[in-house]
């Protein structure tokens, strides 16, 4: 089954649409959903032309996609856990929240909180991913737990924030704080970033191009090779007893 | 003038001495009278259980450290979330909710009066704008004593009388109900990072031992004429082998009051451990109960603890901080000038874990090898223990050992090597609940005589009416039943008024505060004392004009005068 | 007439001993409290009454009216914004709450622009803190970490630190060490006894260092970290070793600098580490008087300090996406109330040209810099001056302001209650 949204244009456009009621699964009984703007309920057909292909008994089997201006629109695939979603143009905040299965694609940009808490499943994001990309929650929970969250732009600040499972490839460049109180799992960027592994207990994190702002609390123990590349490894963060694996192709310090 | 009949209620009433009778009960604006007119509104209880309504003799529910507790946990508000309906407010929180999930979650489960376990005088007025958004209950509060320079200076002196005199001035002056002592001198030992041992381990610089400022201020406490006891936390708590710590204490305690106890021992569970560290760790409950039953002049209550995710809070500040060091999760902390501290974790209690195991049991055994249901009352010590809307899972523990069976054999295996839980056959009765979660917590706190935990004529019109005949349900098999009914009463019923209905709140309410204000003599007033005065101006940092809360922050002002002996 | 212990609605030290003179309803004199403090009692020139914008010119209009103009624009909202608060009382603040339920909005305060990393850092590790007289009574050594109070908080070091007394301190002003840490020597570096000057941006690493150092891993820490020697940061750690009581007091320059929550985070884990060793505590410096007031009052209200979104009925909590400047950057609201604070004087230019594209409803005693965003704007009475309420300290004391003169304008609280009958009349219709 292939279900494919197509927002409308709106007249208070600015005002973001909250949707978790999309989610693959939803649409095994029909397109009789509800969304809101802001604090009002908006049935799914106010916001999107629907129209649907095709039927399907499992989750498994239903392809959702998203086209027109979605930018504005939070929480698609929350808690997803079959099927597929893809979106054409950008996609607004906490995209593929909580998701445990299936596969999101966004082929533009995706708003921060992307794949949050999230514990198993594929994310694909073709353009950059804003701030807090497969973080936790405010409070110190875990991050990512499982799962894997793939971005072929670029990522914003505190990328993997406390990430405790699942692995994170970044191709392009990551912002400051990338994978901050790591407690597991694997963290992956091409390019550079800023103060990687910060207060990491756990984990790995590799860094194929320059850790900037290079923490002093890791120690260096030597050079590996890894995906053939020849990278320096060091061990912490020693601030936080920490015994978490730091991998950079070169580092420079604040000193 | 409004008239509310309850007919066909199946009453007990411990206080009255009542066990299982169907009666009527009349209400009129707000009090229970003899009888009503023909006009007054009827409810039919049709022969359900009908309690006076429950009173939480100990739970932490307003005020800085709780506030702080949510303040930090956003991660607990993402459950229990409840939109704005009708009258009533939105909430969030699981194990501290905000005040008015706090106050319908108690309310749903019958109770209708709350004393807070802890109020620091110089935050006082936080605990009271805190009381004002609860709007289902009754309000009072423990003021906390525990680290106070001057009463320990008067200790020192060995002036008594001015101990009570420093006392009565400041719980008239933040309106407070009842001494509070939290792990006495280890409090102010702990502004420097620093505890005490037990109660014969002096306090830094002030030179008296625990024992004897419980000494004193339970001789203070009588002076003052105070409605409740000494409120003692124990010091040492949470350690393995305190349980000897915990009886040098209590014996301290002459029997000094004919119509209550003499001190009431809080959280006891926390208090009642064997073994010498956490790999001999065991439980102590034998020991402690009997020893209560021995003395009258003992009340405590249990500090239950149940498995599941809780936050502990406690003005006990270096018992938190070696929390955190066994935990490393996040820690607060928030030593209070002059007075006492506190201090906040969050805790995660494991069926899978020995010690856990063992503290579920001990408070078990506490409640079910104390003689009199009088003396052990049934609290989590919310939400140390467990967050309240346990205990009707307690209740139903209490009164099933094949549910304790069931429950045991989920738990540690070594559990049963270390405790004697299995081997006790007791099973609470109704009467004996209705004592420990209302009738006997009412006689501790001494507001009996204000209109609290019975339905005599003359009563606060509280009312629980629990949707279960007792008749009809044999609590040791249909432990489930019980645990229901007592989740969620058919009606509750608050100052005359039905609160709440089936698991839904109805009203939005406004609640009394109880505090106390002993008269003194003019000698002993403390507004006067100029070297009380000097000291205040110089070392605190509020003056000393605003320091008292104002009656603005009281909704409905319930003054208790008392004539102190002073 | 003199009322003394007036309690001063300017900074978060609330200071209560200041003695006001007043005569024929105007404050003629004001002692003890500092420049800033003083200046707010002596006023300025309030608004008469509230004024509606009519095209390019403002109306007068009468209280019914502005009130009536707010709750209808409140409750025609689809996402309404409703922020300030830190300069009102707590009895006008929970009004706020209240509306914000019921008409479905976001309710935000000042934090989000100051604090509110110090609070997100607390929601991850806690916050090992104390009242401002244990400071003052016990500290032998006091840290101000980007902070600057002999500028923000005047009165902080004569009457908790620096130049007060203490009793556990035979000789306070020599016995009682101060450190200042920042990334330039301000004034109150001048009054150090240690000086420690951290490249911009480099604070993180630094205390990432401290900890490091405080466990004795002294050996991984590079020679110099972000400008600041091993030798000297060794000399630091010791110093905190060996206090009986240290206490760490930072503000905006460690809150709002790179990392903004991380820092505090780890300047909270650094306090947490010595505390094996030693007391210590650390607080942050806030800001407007009542700030922290809001966020006690939110807390126990809504269950989070600030940033709460109700839309959707329940409280929804996310600062980032649920704060006043995130949400008038990306325009995600549709009208927004200004209680008891000046934001068009503090937020980016981007939140400033959605607000002017929004209704706006102000509650200020004076013209702002926010007036001019307005379509309404409602004089009230100043707490603290013209009106009582309470207000809690950076530390969480609460204290309750006295009024030191009697006005006919109307308190917030007053005023905010108003409104939410109305509107609560008009949802019940």
């Amino acid at each position: 089954m292939k279900v494919t949204l197509a927002m409308k244009p709106a007249a208070r456009s600015f005002i973001p649409i909250e949707a978790e009621s999309i989610v693959p699964k939803n649409f095994l009984d029909g397109t009789d959903l509800l969304v809101w703007r802001g604090n009002r309920e908006l049935r799914l057909d106010e916001v999107f032309s629907v129209s649907v292909e095709g039927d399907a008994d499992r989750a498994e089997d239903v392809e959702v996609v998203l086209s027109g201006e979605t930018s504005r629109l939070k929480r698609v695939g929350e808690y997803m856990d079959g099927g597929r979603i893809t979106i054409l143009g950008n996609i607004g905040m906490h995209c593929g929240n909580f998701m445990s299965g299936g596969t999101i694609e966004v082929h533009g940009n995706a708003d921060g909180w992307l794949g949050r808490e999230m514990a198993g499943g594929t994310i694909v994001c073709r353009g950059d991913a804003a701030d807090y990309c497969a973080s936790g929650y405010r409070g110190g929970r875990k991050g990512m737990t499982g799962g894997t969250v793939e971005v072929f732009g670029r990522a914003g600040d505190f990328l993997a924030e406390s990430i405790a499972g699942g692995t994170v490839t970044v191709h392009g460049n990551a912002g400051d704080m990338a994978g901050a109180e790591m407690r597991g799992g694997t963290l992956v960027v091409h390019g550079d970033c800023r103060r990687p592994g910060a207060n990491m207990k756990e984990g790995s994190c590799y860094v194929y191009g320059t850790a900037q702002g290079m923490l002093p609390t890791f120690r260096k123990i030597g050079t590996v090779q890894h995906e053939g590349h020849t990278l320096i490894r060091f061990a912490g963060d020693i601030a936080n007893r920490g015994k978490g694996n730091l991998f950079v192709k070169d580092y420079e310090y604040l000193d | 003038m409004t008239e509310l009949l309850v007919k066909n209620a199946y009453v007990i009433d411990p206080l009255r001495g009542i066990n299982a009778e169907t009666m009527d009960i009349a209400i009129l604006d707000g009090k229970i009278v003899e009888e009503v007119s023909d006009a007054a509104e009827v409810i039919d209880a049709r022969g359900m259980l009908t309690l006076p309504g429950g009173v939480d003799s100990h739970t932490h529910i307003c005020g800085t450290k709780v506030n702080f507790g949510r303040y930090m946990s956003p991660e607990d508000m993402r459950a229990g979330r409840t939109p704005r309906q009708g009258p009533l407010h939105a909430t969030s929180g699981y194990s501290v909710p905000t005040t008015y999930g706090n106050s319908y979650r108690y309310s749903v489960m019958g109770y209708t009066t709350l004393l807070e376990g802890a109020m620091a005088p110089l935050e006082a007025r936080h605990t009271h704008e805190e009381f004002i958004y609860t709007p289902l209950q009754d309000t009072m509060a423990n003021t906390l004593f525990d680290g106070n320079w001057a009463i320990m200076e008067a200790i020192r002196d060995g002036d008594v009388k001015r101990v009570a005199a420093i006392i009565g001035w400041t719980l008239r002056a933040v309106k407070g109900f009842a001494i509070k002592l939290t792990n006495p001198g280890g409090t102010e030992a702990w502004q420097w990072g620093k505890n005490v041992s037990c109660i014969r381990d002096p306090v830094p610089y002030f030179e008296v031992t625990p024992a004897e400022i419980i000494r004193s201020i339970v001789e203070a406490n009588e002076l003052l004429g105070l409605p409740h006891s000494v409120h003692l936390h124990c010091n040492n708590l949470g350690t393995p082998g305190n349980y000897s710590c915990t009886l040098g204490s209590l014996g301290l305690i002459p029997d000094l009051n004919k119509k209550r106890q003499t001190l009431y021992a809080t959280h006891v569970q926390f208090h009642a451990y064997g073994g010498s560290d956490w790999k001999d760790f065991c439980s102590k409950s034998e020991p402690i109960a009997r020893f209560v039953d021995m003395r009258p002049q003992i009340v405590m209550d249990m500090g239950q603890v149940m498995f599941g995710r809780t936050t502990t809070m406690t003005a006990d500040g270096p018992m938190e901080f070696n929390l955190y060091r066994l935990h490393h999760e996040k820690w607060s902390n928030h030593d209070v000038e002059l007075e006492t501290g506190s201090g906040i974790i969050p805790v995660i209690y494991r069926r899978k874990n020995l010690v856990n195991s063992i503290m579920w049991a001990i408070g078990l055994e506490l409640a079910l090898l104390t003689k009199s249901p009088w003396q052990c009352l049934l609290t989590t010590d919310n939400p140390n223990g467990a967050p309240f809307v346990k205990y009707p899972e307690i209740i139903g523990l209490l009164m099933s050992k094949k549910y304790r069976d069931a429950e045991f054999a989920t738990i540690h295996p070594d559990t049963e090597a270390r405790v004697p839980l299995p081997a006790i056959e007791r099973e609470l009765d109704w009467y004996e609940i209705a004592v420990m979660t209302r009738a006997g917590q009412a006689k501790a706190l001494g507001i009996q005589d204000l209109g609290k935990g019975h339905l005599g004529p003359g009563a606060d019109a509280d009312v629980a009416i629990y949707p279960l005949k007792i008749g009809e349900v044999d609590p040791s098999v249909d432990y489930q039943k019980v645990i229901d009914a007592f989740s969620r009463t058919e009606y509750t019923i608050k100052r005359g008024t039905v609160v709440a209905r089936r698991g839904e709140c109805l009203v939005d309410g406004s609640n009394a505060t109880f505090w106390v204000r002993p008269k003194v003599s003019e000698a002993y007033d403390m507004g006067k004392d100029p070297d009380f005065i000097e000291k205040f101006d110089r070392y605190y940092t509020v003056r000393m004009r605003n320091y008292p809360v104002q009656e603005e922050y009281l909704n409905r002002n319930r003054c208790i005068e008392t004539e102190a002996r002073i | 007439m003199i009322v003394k212990d007036a309690v001063c609605p300017f900074c978060g030290c609330l200071c209560d001993d200041i003695e006001v003179e007043v005569e024929d309803d105007r404050v003629v004199a004001v002692t003890n409290a500092c420049e800033l403090g003083t200046t707010k009692f002596m006023g300025e020139k309030r608004m008469k009454n509230p004024i509606l914008r009519d095209g390019d010119r403002w109306r007068d209009i009468t209280y019914d009216e502005a009130v009536q103009y707010a709750a209808d624009m409140l409750l025609s909202a689809e996402r309404p914004l409703l922020y300030g608060w830190s300069g009102t009382h707590g009895e006008a603040q929970c009004v706020g709450v209240h509306m914000a339920e019921l008409v479905r909005g976001v309710i935000d305060n000042t934090s989000s622009v100051c604090h509110g990393p110090s609070i997100l850092a607390i929601q991850e590790v806690g916050h090992p803190g104390c009242t401002l007289g244990v400071v003052k009574n016990r500290a032998d050594l006091v840290i101000y970490w980007g902070s600057n109070p002999i500028d923000a908080h005047p009165r902080h070091l004569s009457r908790y630190t620096r130049y007060a007394e203490g009793f556990f301190l035979e000789n306070a002003f020599r016995d009682r060490k101060v450190i200042v840490v920042d990334i330039r020597k301000t004034e109150t570096a001048n009054i150090a006894d240690e000086f420690v000057r951290i490249k911009p941006g480099g604070d993180y690493a630094v205390l990432s260092a401290l900890r490091a150092i405080v466990q004795g891993k002294t050996d991984t820490i590079p020679r110099t970290v972000a400008g600041v020697t091993r030798e000297q940061l060794v000399r630091v750690a010791n110093l905190c070793k060996n206090a009986k009581f240290g206490a760490v007091y930072f503000g905006l320059g460690l809150t709002m600098t790179r990392g903004k929550y991380k820092n505090i985070r780890n300047a909270i884990e650094l306090v947490s580490e010595l505390s094996r060793h030693t007391k210590f505590t650390i607080s942050a410096m806030r800001g407007h008087y009542n700030v922290y007031g809001s966020n006690e009052v939110n807390t126990w209200m809504t269950g989070y300090p600030f940033g709460i979104d109700y839309s959707r009925g329940i409280a929804f909590y996310n600062p980032g996406e649920t704060t006043a400047v995130d949400i008038l950057a990306r325009k995600e609201c549709d009208a927004a109330l200004i209680v008891g604070s000046d934001p068009a004087a503090h937020f980016p230019r981007k939140c400033l040209e959605h607000l002017a594209d929004i209704p706006v409803v102000q509650l200020d005693p004076y013209p702002n810099a926010t007036t001019a965003f307005c379509n309404v704007q409602i004089p009230v009475a100043v707490t603290g001056i013209d009106a009582e309420g309470t207000a809690y300290r950076m530390d969480g004391v609460p204290i309750r302001t006295r009024k030191v003169l009697s006005t006919d304008y109307l308190s917030d609280r007053e005023v905010l209650s108003r409104m939410c009958a109305l509107m609560q009349e008009a949802l019940e219709r």
